[in-house]
């Protein structure tokens, strides 16, 4: 009897443990349901927090209610921000839920398959999160809200979060505007002349090559580029105005030919000795005696196509202001044509989307969060209060305005002057003068092709990077052109294939006959 | 009184015999043998049947993972011919896999072996050195063996690996070669996965008869004749039981290109991959895996001895002969029958 007792709990207890540890079910049910408000009314309330003065929309629920914001921007940050959310609407519970990059579309498809999907989502890979319907149409929200109107004009100009539809599935929430970094410093020492700044792609390439001297008399070789981001990525948005991608994407189709002049170039330029040695290489141990050093620590290359973080993250920290003689300033990054490059133009940027997922109950509780958590002028207005105290620090120590601190992304006068006062603290006239103009001219930005173009990173993935093409062309074995036809149909087939699979009829079902004829047509010609 | 009495007793009797009912007692052992096991049978159902037709159906279908649910689309045998016909990269992974399997395998095996039998000498620190073999199964596992192979931990720093493969690369055609060198690169590594194999080969080995190697010293066996002749036969089922450890090991795990292949399809959230696609990968890889089991299990399977063989022919000699004796018994017995029946007429 005792033995049977013993068996049947330990039956039992597996029974419960499999079913508690089972599918929990979909607790944001069939999504959009709830009493959330259609549209966004505009009408707003003014309410003070620590004197700042946000406008509290009034057409949201007084339910209390969570959402969930799954993201892998800075933690603490987004933490500060969900915490004054919670204080403007004291109905609203805000879980942030943080995942490291490396892992995050494992995680949250693990996720979302077990039923258990976020409110909101933030993504880098747009193709995963539009071929499983991760996030939901927000353009009732999106159109409705007068703040959308004053983004930088690409975002609707271009429909950036659109994908080539007439609807919006998201919007830009972390954006660092493409930025070319001069060392004046090392441009003094060569004794060579600071570019315009309204410079040229030509003129660029001609800094690079006279800032290029092997036998320098310090004995230590100057070059003219230090590469983070290729220059080909740079080429293939600043080549004409027309083009709303990487690969020569003007909205429907690619073109590779225009990439293939600015690749050829770059491998040219790497090729000829004008491209400063990468870490972890001989050639850095050879240059500057460690095979661990950055370049950008040699106070000998002139241009670096870095990210935009790595000026606060790195050349704006004490230690290199007392370690190295540096005196980077920011370029806007140059136009092919001289029209072009006269006025304000498209300029390539890193931008990470979000949008509310097809589950979310509360769609317009959810957008609130999502502009507060983006581009949001109450977002931008805390997230400036909190960068300026630099008392609030990350896991490292490390002050918030120093992480991977992104820009806003929205025209507001008020927010922008705000931000140029916080970024630009402690530097004298002249580079305030140097950031302030760069920043007047950076809201163009095209995202690189992977967050904007369907089908983009499937054709990178099952496609280009395959074939190799970089390193093909970096190499010498191959030209740059002889592979732009046949890559240009290729990139055209995998676009046309994923509008078909995510907008088409068994997809979001968007795309109207006429678009699925066109679609169909292209993904026939180039197979 | 004694009339009610014996009543009762009969009752006793008949509840009694009731009880004793051996069609009821086996019934009841059975019930119990089967509550046993329940734990076992739902552990199974649950995590290997289900998961099994699961991802057998998940093969057949293209997958997509919505916030409102699973989407499926069957796509019948598409994954499979996809997975074979427009992906390079499995194909040839799966033959690099094949051959360093069965390269790799036999060195494991070997290796825990010389060391089981090492450590079953009678050594000062004999558990400190057990310790160290068995060490790496605990701490070098999942993320930090990737790590240590990551910064080179997973060489023999003393080998020039890179002069073997040159002159491997130089032998053989690439496809071959490549997955051999990659063995010399890994030597390390590979003997970190032996912990497992040399704790069973010791068990076995600390379980043989010790009068055996007497006797066979006593007849001038040397030690080689006492491995050859009594060791290597005792310890042949658990040859086959660490080759099909090891290669279960080295399939399933993390450091296996082939499962990290698996994961990125599993995870990759396009249409052409995703779980239909990662389930046909994962389908195909297994049953390479059993073929590689069942060509290991022929080679090693417990043959039976040439004695015990002809004990049994012996035996069976001996019983036809008793079965002809029977015979030949009853025949005489008949007939001496029939010789006293016809007397009597």
């Amino acid at each position: 009897m005792r033995k049977k007792l013993l068996v049947l709990t330990l039956a039992m207890s597996m029974v419960v443990g499999l079913v508690g540890c089972g599918n929990k079910g979909n607790g944001n049910g069939g999504g959009g349901g709830g009493d959330s408000a259609a549209a966004v009314s505009g009408e707003t309330e003014a309410k003070e927090i620590n004197g700042i003065t946000y406008n509290r929309a009034t057409d949201l629920t007084d339910k209390n209610i969570e959402l969930t914001y799954f993201h892998f921007d800075q933690n603490e940050t987004v933490e500060y921000l969900a915490d004054r959310f919670e204080e403007i609407y004291p109905n609203i519970t805000v879980n942030p839920v943080y995942e490291n990059v490396g892992t995050y579309n494992d995680t949250l498809t693990t996720l979302i398959s077990n039923g258990e999907s976020p409110d909101i989502i933030m993504f880098s890979d747009a193709d995963a999160a539009l071929s499983n319907f991760w996030v939901a149409d927000i353009s009732a929200y999106y159109d409705s809200d007068p703040e959308t109107k004053e983004l930088a004009s690409t975002i609707n100009e271009c429909g950036l979060g659109c994908y080539s539809t007439s609807k919006r599935y998201a919007v830009p929430i972390k954006f660092f505007p493409g930025v070319m970094y001069i060392d004046l410093n090392v441009l003094k020492k060569l004794n060579v002349e600071a570019p315009s700044r309204n410079w040229t792609w030509a003129d660029m390439i001609q800094l690079i090559k006279d800032c290029t001297v092997k036998d320098s008399s310090d004995g230590m070789p100057y070059y003219g580029c230090g590469f983070y981001n290729r220059l080909d990525s740079y080429y293939g948005i600043a080549a004409a105005q027309t083009i709303q991608g990487e690969f020569g994407f003007d909205g429907t189709d690619f073109d590779l030919g225009v990439w293939a002049v600015g690749e050829q170039e770059f491998a040219g330029l790497k090729q000829g000795g004008y491209i400063a040695p990468s870490s972890q290489t001989v050639e850095m141990e050879n240059w500057m005696g460690d095979w661990e050093q950055w370049c950008g620590n040699s106070g000998h290359v002139a241009l670096f196509t870095e990210a935009f973080w790595t000026f606060q993250n790195t050349w704006n920290t004490p230690t290199y202001h007392e370690q190295y003689d540096l005196d980077i300033v920011p370029y806007v990054v140059p136009a092919v044509s001289e029209e072009d490059a006269a006025k304000d133009h498209h300029t390539i940027a890193t931008i990470d989307f979000g949008g509310i997922t097809t589950a979310c109950q509360y769609p317009r509780e959810a957008y609130e969060l999502l502009k507060f958590m983006s581009f949001g002028k109450d977002g931008w207005k805390t997230r400036i209060e909190l960068y300026n105290d630099e008392t609030q620090v990350n896991a490292s120590g490390i002050a918030l305005k120093y992480d991977v601190m992104p820009a806003p992304i929205t025209t507001d006068s008020e927010i922008w002057d705000g931000y140029i006062e916080m970024y630009c603290k402690g530097m004298d006239e002249t580079h305030v003068g140097y950031w302030r103009e760069f920043f007047e001219s950076c809201l163009q930005p095209i995202p690189y092709g992977w967050v904007s173009i369907a089908g983009y990173w499937n054709y990178c993935d099952q496609y280009f990077n395959k074939l190799g093409i970089h390193d093909l062309v970096d190499s010498g074995k191959g030209k740059a052109a002889d592979y732009a036809d046949e890559a240009t149909e290729k990139a055209n087939y995998y676009h046309a294939k994923a509008m078909l699979d995510y907008f088409g009829k068994s997809g979001y079902d968007v795309l109207s006959d006429e678009e699925i004829e066109k679609y169909e047509t292209m993904e026939k010609e180039n197979s | 009184m004694s009339e009610k009495m014996s009543k009762e007793e009969k009752k006793q009797a008949r509840k009694n015999r009731k009880k004793m009912k051996a069609g009821r007692l086996a019934k009841r052992e059975a019930i119990t043998g089967l509550l046993f096991i329940t734990p076992w049978i739902i552990g199974a159902l649950m995590f290997l049947a289900y998961p099994l037709i699961t991802s057998f159906r998940y093969a057949l279908n293209n997958i997509r993972i919505t916030p409102l649910g699973m989407n499926f689309e069957y796509v019948g045998y598409e994954n499979f011919t996809q997975v074979l016909l427009s992906d390079a990269e499995f194909p040839m992974q799966l033959a690099d896999y094949v051959v360093s399997t069965i390269i790799s395998v036999p060195i494991i095996v070997v290796f825990a072996l010389i060391i089981a039998i090492m450590l079953n000498q009678n050594i000062k620190g004999k558990g400190f050195f057990r310790l160290i073999f068995f060490l790496p199964v605990i701490i070098v596992s999942g993320p930090i063996l990737g790590m240590l192979n990551e910064e080179g931990a997973g060489s023999i720093t003393a080998i020039d690996t890179q002069a073997i493969t040159t002159s491997i690369q130089g032998v053989l055609p690439s496809s071959l070669a490549d997955p051999i060198s990659s063995i010399f690169e890994n030597m390390v590594t590979i003997l970190w996965y032996s912990g497992v194999q040399i704790l069973i080969f010791l068990s076995s080995l600390q379980k043989m008869d010790r009068s055996m190697f007497e006797a066979a010293k006593i007849d001038g066996g040397s030690g080689w004749e006492c491995f050859w002749k009594i060791t290597l036969p005792n310890i042949k089922p658990m040859i086959l039981l660490n080759i099909v450890y090891t290669i279960v090991f080295i399939s399933n795990n993390e450091q296996n290109t082939i499962i990290e292949l698996i994961k990125t399809s599993m995870f990759a959230g396009t249409q052409e991959k995703g779980y239909g696609y990662a389930s046909a990968m994962a389908w195909m890889y297994s049953l390479i895996v059993v073929v590689i089991v069942i060509l290991f299990a022929v080679l090693f399977m417990a043959k039976k001895d040439v004695y015990e063989k002809q004990v049994k022919k012996a035996k069976k000699a001996h019983k036809k002969e008793l079965r002809q004796l029977k015979k030949i018994e009853r025949r005489s017995a008949r007939n001496a029958k029939k010789n006293a029946r016809a007397g009597r007429v």
